[in-house]
């Protein structure tokens, strides 16, 4: 019963949205000054069908109702409700749903929110933003419906992949999408813009909002991913480099572009062509991250469903929007303005420009690097692997420009400044910099000039930052946003070369020393919770006299049968403490791997200061 | 000014990789193992693995580092045994020109445009 109901609501958005389509392309064609009120009631017909749908699954999760073929496979009785709930989107056919979800929601919002601009530029956004909900209907319905039935009703589900139950995995995917889903309103509104020949300043401070609600959204989804892998994966890193990882940092990459493009498009306006060309490759970004991560052709820890049917089916849509993008783009050249521009090389224009600039380069590595191995093997049947060295190699050293025009580049004026000679300020900070990073390289033994150099130029862009806060001209979002920036390269970097680690195999009992450190595996004990059965081990590490006590876990899940390993992490605000075990063959034994990471959590409220940055732009409270 | 920058610029950037050079002669095992892919695992180097296949790795490379093999020997061992599959950097030859290669031209390529927008008339 409740399927059906959940099927139907789909099957009207399906005819909501073709009629929208038709209707969109016919009164994009009459200039009529008025919108058509029936545009309102047809987009909330839609919106409360999709929500409608999307309850109805929540809601056989959370009653465990087994006829529903979705709840069967990705979910379990003894499951505690908050993993019944967010099982909803933890596999293949919730997560569109969920992604169709915030499209039709995006463009309801979108359509009370614009009442202000041209009429047939939301008519058009209609129609660009249906043909991507048509698809995503048509996806969903006919490759990964989740609510076909299942007969003779079982009385058990399969259960969530238990990796997945955990509270930032739960909320890392709704986040995730929501930016991602909000570059679709930023794709279909440029095309808009650039066929209702309104690609202009007044343009850019309305589609800005757009912009930073998908930058905040994508910042903080991939923060609590990074989180997550921490200490779920037990690796005691924060990035890896994986492809999965990959992919939702190639439209953060280009959606930070854009944020810096749309500035100069609303101050100055300048940069339409840019900023149009970054604005469908973002969204053409977010949606090959989609076909990638569904298809399963990317060798990840993190595939976790995956069809190849479905992979084409994304991969042909993609495909079609880019070339509609590419099409529309290219015949409506014309509506640009003419004149190309020049611009000032002392200016605020040519310093963002530096910092897409360097955007587009970090976007070109991760995404050369990430697809490359699979056109390679294709191809040449020859098979690589693409990871962290490469990208280290390719990244690591563009990033002391990076950061010297960062640092430069919110101090210069728009149209034309000048370089003051020697600029006392800027040549203390720099041999400040220069000195604190030198000792501090000194003292680890990794005298390396490089290391240096990083370290001096994330100082410099951290003084220039905290300098610029006692100045008034400037916007509190930027200062917020660089604030993070400076904060997370130095956190880094810290991390980077004051990191220790140590493995060692042990049993009850042992002790070992390392580092001036004592670790002592006292205990374990089985215990067992509501859907899985842990080993929990009890370490003490004498630290210089300071006791820190350790509970890792090794859960054994029974539905599915999964082992994981819990790290167990004492964080200050110096450093992270990190102790995590795991079975090895050898009876008795167990792989222990203790690490010290100092300044950790800074990383975490780095990357929150940079998002808290995008909050009070969105918030307006630049302007007193 | 320019010719300055690009002298500045051309020194840190070999400094740099003569710097990894260097460095690489001194690494020990973990350094080794975590570029290293686990063949049987989904996206773990051998370090993190604790998998059979990674540890007799383990065993392995420390037996080869003891018999004197330099990094890059026991590198080129294992991509002759296992393929270049087993290690995360690729190295640079026919197959992977573009994959070191594209980032850097379009890199080149953004700059002459930036020059262009500030240099026309």
């Amino acid at each position: 019963m409740i399927n059906q109901i959940g099927a139907y609501s789909l099957y009207i958005c399906l005819f909501v949205s073709v009629y929208l389509i038709l209707k969109s392309y016919i009164s994009s064609k009459n200039f009529d000054k008025k919108i058509d009120q029936t545009f309102f009631a047809t987009l909330s017909v839609q919106l409360l069908m999709t929500i409608l749908s999307f309850f109805t699954l929540v809601f056989a999760f959370v009653f465990s109702d087994f006829s529903n073929i979705t709840v069967f496979n990705n979910s379990h009785t003894l499951k505690p409700l908050f993993y019944k709930i967010s099982g909803t989107w933890g596999n293949h056919e919730g997560s569109l749903l969920l992604w169709l979800l915030v499209l039709t929601f995006f463009l309801f919002i979108f359509f009370v929110t614009s009442k202000k601009m041209n009429v047939r530029y939301r008519i058009l956004t209609i129609l660009f933003q249906e043909i991507i909900i048509l698809g995503f209907l048509l996806f969903i319905l006919f490759t990964s419906n989740p609510f076909l039935n299942i007969f003779p009703i079982p009385d058990e589900g399969l259960g969530l992949n238990p990796i997945l139950q955990d509270p930032a995995l739960a909320i890392h995917p709704p986040l995730l999408y929501v930016g991602y889903v909000g570059t679709s309103i930023i794709f279909s509104a440029s095309l808009a813009a650039l066929i209702t020949k309104t690609v202009d300043n007044v343009w850019a401070s309305h589609i800005k909002n757009w912009i930073l609600i998908s930058w905040i959204f994508l910042s903080v989804g991939i923060l609590l991913g990074s989180i997550w892998a921490y200490y779920e994966l037990g690796w005691g890193g924060f990035w890896f480099w994986d492809p999965v990882e990959n992919v939702s940092l190639m439209p953060w990459f280009c959606l930070t572009a854009l944020l810096h493009s749309i500035i100069v498009l609303k101050n100055r306006n300048v940069f339409h062509s840019w900023t149009v060309i970054l604005s469908i490759t973002t969204f053409s970004l977010s949606m090959s991250g989609t076909f990638l991560v569904r298809s399963g052709i990317l060798n990840s820890i993190h595939t976790f469903a995956n069809d190849p049917s479905r992979g084409v089916f994304i991969l042909t849509f993609l495909l079609f929007l880019v070339l509609l993008a590419v099409f529309i783009f290219f015949f409506n050249q014309k509506n640009f303005p003419d004149t190309y521009q020049r611009s000032f090389l002392v200016s605020r224009e040519t310093s963002i420009l530096i910092n897409n600039w360097f955007m587009m380069f970090f976007l070109s590595v991760v995404l050369v690097g990430t697809a490359y191995p699979i056109f390679l093997e294709v191809i040449n049947d020859a098979k690589i692997s693409v990871g962290p060295p490469f990208y280290h190699k390719l990244i690591v050293p563009f990033l002391i420009p990076f950061l010297f025009f960062m640092a430069l580049g919110p101090n210069i004026k728009w149209i034309k400044d000048k370089i003051k000679k020697l600029n006392i300020s800027q040549i203390i900070f720099l041999i400040l910099s220069f000195v604190i990073s030198f000792f501090i390289v000194l003292n680890t033994n990794t005298n390396y000039l490089f290391s240096t150099l990083l370290f001096t130029f994330s100082f410099y862009l951290f003084f220039n930052v905290i300098n610029s806060f006692q100045k008034k001209n400037s916007n509190l979002s930027q200062k917020v946003s660089h604030l993070g920036f400076s904060i997370f390269m130095l956190s880094i970097l810290f991390n980077g070369i004051l990191s220790k680690e140590n493995s060692a195999n042990m049993k009850v009992g042992d002790e070992i020393n390392f580092l001036n450190k004592k670790l002592i595996f006292e205990n374990v004990k089985v215990e067992s919770d509501s859907n899985f059965k842990k080993l929990v081990g009890e370490f003490k590490l004498n630290d210089n006299g300071k006791i820190i006590h350790f509970k890792p876990e090794i859960r054994v899940y029974s539905q599915p049968e999964t082992i994981t390993s819990e790290a167990d992490i004492s964080s200050t605000l110096f450093s992270d403490n990190f102790l995590v075990f795991s079975l090895i063959k050898n009876d008795g034994f167990f792989n222990v791997r203790y690490q010290h990471k100092p300044l950790m959590i800074w990383i975490w409220i780095s990357v929150l200061l940079m998002s808290l940055g995008g909050v009070f732009s969105f918030f307006k409270l630049n302007e007193k | 000014m320019k010719k300055i920058i690009l002298t500045v610029l051309i020194l840190i950037i070999t400094t740099f990789y003569s710097n990894i050079s260097f460095a690489d002669q001194n690494k020990n095992i973990d350094h080794i193992t975590k570029n290293l892919r686990c063949l049987i695992c989904q996206g773990q180097s051998v370090y993190d693995s604790q998998s059979d296949f990674a540890l007799s790795m383990k065993k392995l490379i420390h037996i080869k580092i003891k018999e004197g093999n330099t990094e890059d020997e026991i590198y080129k061992f294992l991509k002759e045994k296992y393929g270049e599959w087993i290690v995360y950097e690729p190295e640079v030859n026919k197959n992977t020109i573009f994959l070191w290669g594209l980032p850097l031209i379009l890199f080149i390529f953004g700059g002459l445009l930036i020059i262009r927008k500030v240099t026309i008339k």
